[in-house]
């Protein structure tokens, strides 16, 4: 027979049971903290990464760190603003928090700001839509201007005066061409010491042009190339490599980027000088931007990241090896 | 009375509970899912052959949206080969609400791991490229497998040398001694694939009547700096000797067509397997003598094909002929210059 006290034991113990299970198994008494997770895409201009390695790197470090989500998205067309257009929607419709684009058309993009059809925070890559400072934009870009003009300096430098400097790719009419462009010009047709061609790519991209190099009528010292986009300096340097014959009469190959096919062909001497950026970080701190943007934080701006110029001596120090392949 | 009414009442609420949530769960399976998210985790993102996969799956997640209007989240995270990484990016992904895993396994003795955490929480995985053990892939019937035959791919390889004998004994036969000493340049030892590619690759040989002699082999680890390194090391060992370099994958045979150029040395025939692009332009230049193509499209396709329909809840294209309801295998072809 079980006495009073013996019973009340018994609840007790129960109890003590149910509490410690409550406790341990399930949130009803200590609620567990849920960690926000911010979710965040990024729309490119481009239809596939290669130019974004470093980028992506940069963006999924600050994503662990950061606790957000993000998607990375590239077009199904290059340059085709409109699927651009309708990626950001969809993305801001499916419950992004923040935006990161690198547009194909600056106008159309301030257009979906000021016509309210963004309503969530924009971050800007190598965009000179102004930061509105409201929370609503921020920017995250390099001086591609400055870029160019550095370019144009060690072009000046490192090659003798009567030269022919072709100047090839950028065909999209993207702004980071663009100003790149705008720079080298500014150095080189003032100097007068060299004549400049602009180039068009062919149905068979630059083999023509490569096969035409060396008939320039003898009225010139030499011949240099600029690429002025990542992609046409990883092609030309490519056929240049593999024809001998043409590469003989290129005295000078340059331009930007900072893939492993580019600065491969830098370390094979094929490339002669770069122009590199600091993509991890330009990553890394979009999406911290987005994130800070999504939290209602105004971030500070940041004004241009850094770039720098390297010859294939420099691809083994230390801070450019940092710089160019960067630890996730 | 009054008693039994409030029992019919009772039961009428639950009844209409019951009709609306069913309803609803209908009405939610009629409107179709409008998006999928695809956690892949890539063993190494650097190899080759992987990267091209890695290409291949992207075109089709975008193919896939343009023409289903279903959107496709690709998360793709590259292990580096480590195998606690890659257990860490499944967490990552289940946290995040993948509907399916693709998954490269860093160690395919390992794939266990990712089976538990992935069986846990109900998410359908296609492991690609580096199989899991028999054991691992029957513990659950929403397992899946990709990949390209290592016995048929080795078997094509073989035959490609068996062929040019054939035609032309000198072209392999170098130094005329009517043995061909051939180098063998070998995958990781832990891999399924480099163990059968070299077996199947000599013993075609050998069925085919080519003389052949080993002088030695090592373990490059389908990497072309490792096989370049080991190249050269040959090079300097057995000047002269080496008529034919077999090689598990193509990267390990530009690794030896690196070595080669550097000794200025052009004599050596070489055959891979894999088709990767750089492998495809060393055929079309002549410094690779043939490699092996399993159709990377087809091969993406069927990741993605399988990935999409267990994400989608949809039954599995009847194109992808599954052998035991669970491995595909991709169709190869011998690929030279001609």
């Amino acid at each position: 027979m079980i006495t009073g006290k013996e019973k009340v034991l018994w609840i007790l113990y129960g109890t003590v049971l149910l509490v410690l299970f409550l406790l341990s198994s399930t949130d009803l008494i200590i609620k567990e903290k849920e960690g926000e997770i911010y979710s965040v895409s990024v729309v490119v201009e481009k239809t596939a990464d290669d130019d974004y390695v470093n980028f992506r790197k940069g963006a999924e470090r600050a994503a662990i760190e950061l606790n957000a989500d993000v998607s990375f998205i590239t077009l199904y067309e290059e340059g085709n603003q409109k699927q651009q257009t309708e990626l950001l929607l969809r993305e801001q419709q499916d419950g992004s928090r923040a935006l990161i684009v690198s547009p194909v058309d600056q106008e159309a993009v301030a257009r979906l700001l000021s016509e309210k059809r963004v309503t969530v925070p924009m971050v800007l890559l190598n965009s000179e839509i102004p930061s509105t400072g409201d929370g609503a934009t921020a920017r995250i870009a390099f001086d591609y201007y400055a870029m160019g003009r550095q370019l144009g300096e060690q072009v000046l430098t490192e090659q003798p005066p009567g030269q022919m400097v072709y100047l090839i790719g950028g065909q999209v009419a993207d702004m980071v061409s663009q100003r790149f462009l705008d720079g080298i010009l500014s150095v080189i047709v003032p100097s007068g010491r060299c004549l400049v061609s602009r180039q068009q790519k062919g149905k068979e991209g630059w083999k023509a042009f490569v096969e035409g190099l060396g008939r320039p009528g003898g009225q010139v010292a030499g011949e240099v190339v600029i690429a002025l986009d990542p992609g046409s300096l990883a092609e030309v340097a490519q056929l240049l490599a593999e024809d001998p014959a043409h590469a003989s009469y290129v005295d000078g190959l340059y331009g930007r980027g900072t893939t492993v096919r580019i600065l491969n062909y830098l370390d094979k001497g094929v490339i002669n000088g770069l122009c590199i950026t600091d993509d991890f970080s330009a990553g890394y701190l979009s999406v911290k931007t987005a994130v800070e943007l999504s939290g209602n934080q105004v971030p500070a701006d940041m004004g241009y990241l850094e770039s720098h110029y390297i010859k294939k001596e420099d691809l083994r120090k230390e801070d450019y090896e940092k710089l160019l392949y960067p630890i996730e | 009375m009054k008693d039994r009414r409030g029992k019919w009442r009772i039961l009428i609420f639950f009844l209409c509970i019951g009709a609306v949530s069913v309803g609803c769960a209908r009405l939610e399976k009629e409107d179709g899912k409008k998006s999928v998210r695809i956690g892949v985790s890539l063993y190494r993102g650097d190899d080759t052959f992987i990267n091209n996969i890695r290409g291949e799956l992207e075109n089709c997640a975008k193919d896939y949206e343009q023409k289903q209007g279903v959107k496709v989240t690709l998360d793709i995270q590259d292990a580096k080969g480590n195998q606690n990484t890659q257990n860490n990016q499944v967490e990552r992904f289940i946290s995040l609400g993948c509907d399916v895993m693709c998954i490269n396994p860093v160690d395919r003795t390992a794939a266990s791991v990712i089976i538990d955490k992935a069986m846990t929480a109900g998410i359908p995985l296609v492991f690609f490229n580096r199989q899991p053990v028999e054991e691992d892939m029957n513990r659950w019937d929403q397992l899946y497998y990709v990949g390209a035959a290592a016995k048929e791919s080795a078997v094509l390889q073989g035959s490609i040398l068996v062929e040019q004998y054939k035609k032309d004994p000198g072209s392999l036969d170098i130094n005329g001694d009517g043995v061909i000493s051939y180098v063998l340049l070998e995958g990781e030892s832990s891999h399924q694939d480099s163990l059968i590619r070299t077996e199947w690759s000599i013993q075609t040989l050998k069925d085919g009547g080519v003389p052949i002699e080993k002088i030695t082999g090592g373990i490059a680890n389908w990497e072309r700096s490792q096989a370049s390194a080991l190249m050269e090391q040959w090079l300097e060992q057995y000047p002269d000797t080496i008529e034919l370099v077999i090689c598990n994958n193509d990267d390990m045979a530009l690794g030896a067509i690196d070595a080669l150029e550097r000794a200025g040395d052009g004599g050596a025939n070489l055959v891979g397997i894999d088709a990767t692009i750089p492998g495809l332009e060393a055929v079309r230049s002549g410094k690779l003598l043939g490699t092996v193509s399993a159709d990377k499209e087809r091969y993406a396709g069927a990741i993605f094909s399988l990935a999409s329909a267990k994400a989608l809840g949809e039954e599995i294209d009847p194109d992808i002929s599954l052998e035991g309801g669970k491995y595909y295998w991709c169709p190869q072809v011998a690929v030279t210059e001609n």
